[in-house]
Order: structure tokens, then sequence, then C-alpha cells
């Protein structure tokens, strides 16, 4: 209404002419700046010291306070992502990444608050809450805009994106450790100053791409591409309305795929230094298992893309496939590496295990567009993130407590982490099953072409207009 | 310019990509640079 109108999906229908490799920018404009939630840890410490400076206080905030802000922040992820798919989808992209820079950028600055008033409950309201619903809407609000206008590439269009949400931690972390070291001073850790910094930055470059993001006018299609006509094996030509995809057996076998290949990712890459460091005491110090968390982080942002790209030649569900039976031969294979003390083993182990949970994020939108049609895409993933939430508390908790209870029981540090892997391993086996288990969802909850729900017109298949352009 | 058609132009693309691209390869470049303290 009134001044805010520009946000509206109608202000944001593309022109002929407009072309549709300015989208993928877009989309990263807005997960390049909400991928710093991976960074968030950097602000740990220093966060350890607002009273004491140099050292805590006995009033300082200890770490286990704040390790709460990332869990409330990656729980609200889930939640939003679920609550505001429909209205991301409906409302359109523009006013979902605008939405999403006013929480991310919010955020910041009520943490901001919290740290210079030194109250915990506002860094839990602000980057907690406020953050993770802009994690949510931020997350969502791109890809079925991404999968509209790459109707042929959908996996490689929603894997540029996905990527950035992989990348914005390793713009984060030196910027913020850089802002902290300009702010500080001899009574003064600068935290309060860097969250008002980036949450200026964040808004600028999430609201340039909120500006630049187009979705494609009615009927459009690519130059010289042919859509399918019918369906054909996995992919539908049709539609399910986003309440109705909660009632198939297919969104929930997808949503135990992504859940088991994220808790089998996530629980080694939170502990990937520890755990090189004691199996392998001796050859990898700290400084090396720092880097090879560095080059973890590479591979999951770069196994995004590729990944995703992948599965635009050999299909979604076949990726999965890879995804759970490479990773059963890698998980295995991780206490041979120790037990023979290959390092270079281990490493390569990981860095595909983790390539592997980076491709299961980029390459599901995809595979519930194959599924469920276009229409209600975003919102589906966004109920479909749920499972992220879940696997962000089962892989950890996987991995630090049968570690805990096998050192406790006696078992070498250096294979304290064998069982989990084999656990891990097993998981993968049911994520197999579950995939195998998928098949072309049931015509009955296809929406009908007069279907009244939604606010969206059914796209169909008509004529793109001549002067739309690549 | 018809006002129905916006052609983008080839500097949009360039400035827009640059807007992304260019943080990106700095951030991995610095954990490029970082990581190769594995080899050391």
């Amino acid at each position: 209404m009134g001044a805010l109108s520009f946000l509206d999906r109608d202000h944001t229908i593309a022109k002929p002419g407009y072309s549709r490799w300015m989208v993928p920018p877009a989309a990263l404009c807005v997960h390049l700046c909400i991928g710093q939630a991976y960074a968030y840890s950097v602000f740990n410490l220093p966060m350890t010291r607002l009273i004491g400076i140099t050292d805590s206080a006995p009033n300082d905030w200890k770490l286990t306070e704040l390790g709460w802000i990332f869990s409330i922040a990656i729980f609200f992820l889930g939640v939003s992502s679920a609550i505001f798919g429909r209205w991301v989808e409906e409302g359109g992209p523009r006013k979902a990444m605008f939405t999403a820079a006013c929480c991310w950028a919010g955020g910041f600055f009520i943490s901001a608050i919290g740290t210079s008033t030194h109250q915990l409950w506002l860094i839990y309201l602000g980057y907690g809450v406020l953050g993770g619903i802009a994690l949510g809407i931020g997350y969502i609000s791109p890809v079925s805009t991404l999968i509209k206008w790459f109707p042929d590439r959908p996996g490689m269009a929603t894997g540029m994106a996905i990527m950035g949400f992989g990348g914005g931690a390793f713009i984060a972390s030196p910027l913020s450790v850089w802002l902290m070291s300009q702010f500080k001073t001899a009574t003064h850790v600068g935290v309060t100053e860097t969250f008002i910094v980036l949450g200026v930055v964040y808004f600028f470059f999430m609201v340039v791409g909120s500006i630049i993001v187009r979705v494609p006018a009615p009927g459009w299609k690519p130059a010289g591409y042919v859509a399918p006509t019918e369906s054909k094996g996995l992919i539908t030509r049709n539609d399910v309305f986003v309440y109705d995809a909660l009632k198939t057996p297919q969104f929930w076998l997808i949503w135990w795929v992504l859940c088991l290949n994220v808790t089998a990712g996530i629980g080694v890459l939170g502990q990937a230094s520890a755990m090189s460091q004691e199996m392998f005491p001796g050859h990898i110090t700290p400084v090396a298992a720092a880097g090879f968390v560095g080059l973890m982080s590479l591979f999951n942002m770069g196994g995004r893309f590729a990944w995703a790209s992948t599965s635009d030649y050999i299909g979604r569900r076949n990726t999965y496939f890879v995804f759970m039976v490479l990773g059963f031969a890698l998980y295995c294979t991780v206490p041979y590496t120790g037990t023979h003390g290959s390092v270079v083993g281990f490493v390569v182990c990981f860095l595909v295990i983790i390539s592997m949970y980076g491709g299961g994020f980029s390459t599901v939108p995809a595979y519930l567009r194959d599924m469920f049609g276009t229409r209600y895409v975003g919102a589906i993933h966004g109920l479909l993130l749920t499972a992220w939430s879940m696997a962000g508390i089962f892989g950890p908790v996987l991995v630090n407590y049968i570690r805990e209870y096998n050192v406790t029981h006696g078992v070498p540090k250096a294979q304290a982490y064998n069982t989990t892997m084999y656990i891990m391993a097993g998981l993968l086996v049911i994520g197999f099953i579950c995939n195998f288990f998928v098949k072309a969802v049931d015509a009955r909850f296809h929406m009908a072409a007069n279907d009244k729900r939604g606010t969206e017109p059914v796209p169909a298949n008509a004529t793109a207009p001549q002067a739309a352009r690549a | 310019m018809d006002a129905e058609h916006q052609e983008t132009t080839t500097l949009q693309l360039v400035l827009a990509w640059g807007f992304v691209g260019i943080p990106l390869i700095f951030g991995v470049v610095q954990t490029l640079i970082n990581s190769m303290k594995l080899f050391s």
C-alpha cells in the first residue's frame, strides 16, 4: 500500500529485455549477508570479555550462555521459513528480501543495544529471534524466483544462491575481526560498534538485492527452451498447493532424506577441528586443524554449486543416491584412515562428505520443484527447512555425546569417533531407503487450472513474450 | 526506448556480478590462504 507498493509482486514483473542473469546476483546479495550466521562464533570470545576486556570478569557472560544465540537463530530459521513460506511465495521476492533486510539489520541493532547495556536477553531477541526470522525469510525468498527464471537449469540456479549462504561466512569472519580490531580500545572490545556497522552494511546489500530482483512475466520462458508438455518420471508439470504437499508421503520422505544428510554432515562440521587433532595427535596441530576447517568450508560452499548443477544432468533422486552411497562408503572409511595414520585419506574423506552436506541443501529446492511444481516451491521449501532445525540438534548431539561416552569408558581419543562414523553411515542407509521410496506425486494432489487458492495466477504453458531474453 | 522494454545492459550485469563477486572472491582467497596452514 502507498509508499511501499514498489515492494509488491506486481511491481517486480520483468519487462521484456530484462536479463535473467541479474537474478542470481540479487539472490546472492541476500544469501551472502545472512550466511554471516556461520561466522557468528567470532563474536563469542569477545562477548565473554565485555566487562573484563582482557579477561572474563565474574559478571561477564559465559560461552554456554552465548551458545544459545546461534541455536535460537537456527530454530527461528526453521520456524519462520515454515510459517512465512506461503507469504513469501505470494508476496513476491522483493517484499520478502526487504523484510529480511529489515529483520537482519534490526537484529544487529538490537544486539548492539544488548552488548552496550550488557543485557543478554536483548541479544537472544535481536540476533536470535529477529535474526532467525530474517534467516528463514531471506533463505527461501529467491528460491522459487530463480527456479522460474531458470526452468532449464533449476539446480544450477538455486545452487548459486545457496552457495552464497555457505560463502557468507568467508566475508563476515575476516570483516568482523577487522572491525572489532578497529573499534577496540583499552576499555572497550568493539563488539557494539561492529554490530552497528554490520547492520548498516548488510541492510544496504540486501536492499540492493531487493531492488534488482524481478519475477518473470507469466508464461515467460528462456529463448530456445521448450518446456515439456507432460510429466516425465519424477518431474511433474503440475503444481501442488503448499499445505497439500504436507499430505503427500513424498514431502516427508524428502524431509527425512534432507534431515539425515544434514545430520551426518553438521555433526562433523562442528567438531572437525577437535576430531582431526584427536584422531591424528602429533600430526595435525591446532593451526593445521584451523586450515582444515577452512578447507572444509570451501568444499561446503563449492559443493552447493557443483552438486546442484550436476543434479540438472543426473536427476535429483540420483544425486541423493550418490550422497547416500558415497557418504556411507566414506564414513566407513574414516576409522581406517585413523588406524592407518592416513591424514590425506582422512582429509579427502571429509572434504567430499562436506561437499555433499552442502549439496544436500542446494539440490533440495530443485527436487521439490520436480515433485510439486514451481508455484509453491518456495513455501514448500520453507516447510522442509524444519528438517534443518532438527538436524542442527541431532548432529552435534550424536557426535559430542557418543565421543564423551566412549572417552569416559576408556576408549582412546584417537578411536573415540569410530562409533559415531558408523552411526552416521547407518543414518545414510536410512536416507537411501527413504530416497528409494520417493515416487511421483499422486494426481489427486495436483492443483486444477481454476484453483482459487493463493493470489498468483497458475503459470500456464502460455506463449512467452518474444522480447524476453535469457 | 520503449517504456515497456527495459534491456539489461552489459554494464548492469558487470556491476551486479561485481557487487557480489568481489566480496565473495575476497573471502574465498582469505579462507584459501588460511587453509594452506594445513599443508605447512
